[in-house]
This record gives C-alpha cells, sequence and structure tokens, in this order.
C-alpha cells in the first residue's frame, strides 16, 4: 500500500468547512480606521519608543478593559460577518465570549481614575481631550496612564464619555456574548460601533466588574472614544459625538 | 518563490504602504488555507475563523516588519498558526475532519487509481489520522490533507524542517501500522 499516495488522494476528497469571507471584512475594519498608520509605519514608531523609551512597560499591559454582555432574548444576526468574534476599532478589540465574569450594579463614575486638570488629561491623551460644550464642565478621570474619562447627563441620563490616546494597539479589551448586537456605524464619516441590546459588564483590573449599558465605540483622529449610557440610544450617543470639542487649554 | 504570483510582491509593498485595497487582495489569496490550517489545529470551525481573522489583523500590524523578497504564505500561516494553539480550547466542541459525499453524477468518474481506495477505505483511513498522537496528525495533515510544503509546515507547527521531516516519519509508520493492523 502507497500509504502516502492515498493520503494525497484522501486530500481532494475532505469536507472542509466553508472558508469564511475575511478578506473584505479585515479590509472593511483596516479602512475604518483611519488616522492609524500604515504598518511600515506602526514598525517605525515601535522601533522608536523601544530605542527612546527603555524600561517603559507596553500600553498594552498597563490598561486592560473588559465589556462584557448579558441577555439571552436577544437576536443574534445569523450571518458571523455582521457580529465577528473578534473587532478591532482603534486601540479597541472586542472579543466575544461564552461565559461572562460576575458583576455588581454600580454607578458610571465607579472606579474610574482620580481626578485630573485638562493639562494632566492633555498629557496623558498626547493631544486634548475631545470634551462635550458643557458648562460647567464635569471632572475629569485619569486611569491608569491614559484612560480619561468624565461623567454627564445627556437628555437627562448619565453617560460616561472615555478617551483613549493611542489607536494602533489593542489596549482596550472588550469582551462580549453572542447576545449582544454589534453593528457598525458611521460616525461624522468615521467607522464606528454601536454594541447594544443587553446588559454590560464594565470592569478595570484589579476593579470589580460593573454592569452597564449601551455603548459606541469610534475614532477620531488619534483618539479612540467610547460612550455608555445604560438607557442611551444611538441617535444620542452620535449626537454627543458630534458635539465634542478640542479642550481649549 | 515557487508558485507565488508576480503581483504578490508589488501587493505587499502596496500594503506596507498602507494600501488596504492591496492587503485584502492577499488575504483573499490566503484566506483559505489559513483558515484550513486553523481548523486543523483548534478542530472546530468558529475557533478557526476567529483564529485567522485575528491573525490577519495581526499580520496587517506586522506587515511593516515583513521583507517583500520573502514568500508570503508562510509567514502568513506561522501568525494565523499561533493564533489558533493560543484559540484551541482544552476540552469539548472538537470537530473532526470528514470525507465528502459520493460525487454526484455531474462530476468526473474517479480514475482506476482513485477508485481502489472507495469511500469506506477514505473515511477508514481519515479516521486513523485523526485518531493519531497531536504531534503526528497535525504534521500529515498538514503535509497531505493541506499539501503544505516542509517549510509552510515547520512555520505554521512552529518547528524545524527537520522536525517535519522526522514527525512525517513517524506518523506515517504509525498510520501504516494502524491501517494494516485493521486491514
Amino acid at each position: 500500500m502507497n500509504l502516502e499516495r492515498e493520503l494525497q488522494l484522501l486530500a481532494a476528497e475532505i469536507a472542509w468547512p466553508p472558508t469564511p469571507e475575511l478578506a473584505s471584512r479585515v479590509a472593511s475594519v483596516l479602512a475604518s480606521q483611519r488616522g492609524v498608520a500604515s504598518p511600515r509605519g506602526i514598525a517605525w514608531r515601535r522601533h522608536v519608543a523601544l530605542r527612546h523609551a527603555p524600561g517603559r512597560r507596553p500600553l498594552v499591559l498597563a490598561v486592560a478593559l473588559l465589556l462584557v454582555a448579558l441577555g439571552a432574548a436577544f437576536a443574534v444576526p445569523e450571518s458571523r460577518g455582521a457580529i465577528l468574534r473578534f473587532l478591532h476599532l482603534g486601540g479597541v478589540t472586542i472579543e466575544r465570549v461564552d461565559q461572562l465574569p460576575p458583576a455588581q450594579e454600580r454607578p458610571l463614575g465607579a472606579d474610574i481614575g482620580r481626578i485630573v486638570s485638562r493639562r494632566v488629561a492633555q498629557q496623558a491623551l498626547g493631544q486634548p481631550p475631545l470634551l462635550p460644550p458643557l458648562d460647567p464642565l464635569p471632572p475629569l478621570h485619569l486611569e491608569g496612564e491614559d484612560f480619561v474619562s468624565l461623567v454627564f447627563l445627556d437628555h437627562g441620563e448619565p453617560v460616561q464619555l472615555s478617551e483613549l490616546g493611542h489607536t494602533d494597539e489593542g489596549i482596550f479589551k472588550k469582551l462580549v456574548v453572542g447576545a449582544t448586537s454589534t453593528r457598525f456605524v458611521d460616525v461624522d464619516g468615521a467607522q464606528g460601533i454601536w454594541l447594544t441590546g443587553a446588559r454590560h459588564v464594565f470592569a478595570f483590573p484589579h476593579v470589580p466588574p460593573r454592569l452597564a449599558g449601551n455603548v459606541l465605540i469610534w475614532q477620531r483622529g488619534r483618539l479612540t472614544l467610547r460612550l455608555e449610557g445604560r438607557r442611551l440610544t444611538l441617535d444620542h450617543a452620535l449626537g454627543v459625538a458630534h458635539s465634542l470639542r478640542r479642550a481649549k487649554m | 518563490m515557487e508558485g507565488r504570483p508576480r503581483e504578490e510582491r508589488a501587493l505587499v509593498l502596496a500594503a506596507q504602504g498602507g494600501d488596504t485595497r492591496a492587503y485584502e487582495a492577499l488575504v483573499r489569496a490566503h484566506q483559505e488555507i489559513a483558515f484550513r490550517v486553523a481548523y486543523v489545529i483548534t478542530r472546530n470551525a468558529a475557533d478557526a475563523e476567529d483564529a485567522a481573522q485575528e491573525g490577519f489583523f495581526k499580520a496587517w500590524r506586522a506587515l511593516g516588519r515583513f521583507r517583500p523578497d520573502e514568500p508570503l504564505r508562510p509567514w502568513l500561516l506561522r501568525i494565523v498558526a499561533n493564533e489558533a494553539r493560543n484559540r484551541r480550547r482544552s476540552a469539548g466542541r472538537r470537530e473532526h475532519l470528514a470525507v465528502r459525499a459520493a460525487a454526484s453524477p455531474g462530476e468526473a468518474a474517479p480514475s482506476p487509481e482513485e477508485a481502489t481506495v472507495g469511500a469506506d477505505e477514505r473515511r477508514r483511513l481519515l479516521d486513523e489520522l485523526e485518531r493519531l498522537p497531536e504531534q503526528a496528525r497535525l504534521v500529515l495533515a498538514c503535509r497531505y490533507l493541506l499539501e503544505l510544503s516542509e517549510e509552510e509546515t515547520a512555520a505554521a507547527l512552529g518547528v524545524r524542517r527537520g522536525t517535519v521531516k522526522s514527525r512525517s516519519a513517524r506518523g506515517l509508520a504509525r498510520l501504516r501500522e494502524a491501517h494494516e493492523s485493521r486491514a
């Protein structure tokens, strides 16, 4: 028996699972990452960072943000192309998981770090933060090295706006279960991701996770932004996104 | 660079400059083999899909360090296979390869040589391959079912080419032994 020949013949008979259409998905997400440098630029920046910032821990390890979604009676689109197991937008990676960690009901402003000045927020983000046109402006908080947040009212409901000053690494990691609706949306001409339909769990490392609400994630320049509200609607979220302006220093 | 499309280097250079369309063309050219390599490792279609997708994102981010004169496929397969190994489930949800149903009437009739190995025989051979120890199963699946070169198999499995040769020889010996003992 020529076993190798039989294996070669067997190869033509294997019933492989259908290959998913990954190329258009990948290209769609990459094209949405406006302001992100080309691969050559990313490699160059890493080289420079390693040479000029020895000893600094990678930012990827500094902040890990988990967002998980709960809910069973939720319509999941049939196409895996509509809900990806992994999504990348700016510094955010969204991964669907099978099981969720336990979470508590806590306020939006819980565990978002110390109150900082606009100048410290700017240093953390590498540019002035984008802020809603509110007077007075609620305090800015800084968690970790470069995660700036503020909580304010929109249409009478509390929302949390968070900003991350880096877009080319998976700084955030968000875990969702299949019960969450994940869809691409247009945010002032840039692509965003709208997560809705189920309770979410939001957690920093070493901080107890909490239940949260709907979330819009998008990019503006080198900032990755995240807006969360328990009763936040997509229209209101897009309105907030459109209203943001660079802070005057 | 045997079998490498001439335009691949041009696509790689364009993608390195940030051309997502060029990268899309590269992904499309390699997505099937990448997905199947991931499937052989994870034995789960959903995990394989995730691994391949994540691998292509990581490859994009690492593309600036890729040398355009090198063959792209082993490099991509190494990244995707690493992702697949990271996602391999410890228990449950394992799927098994299967042989396609008999050819439909419209398809070409098998050659006499192919006819000597009937559908039942092929299923039996595949079952025996699936029952081999993991290292042997993976190397034989890569070399024969996926028809990867030794270099590509080494890249996908994260081992040296010499290891591919030795594991292939041992795997074939075990498979032959299992096959003949059941004959």
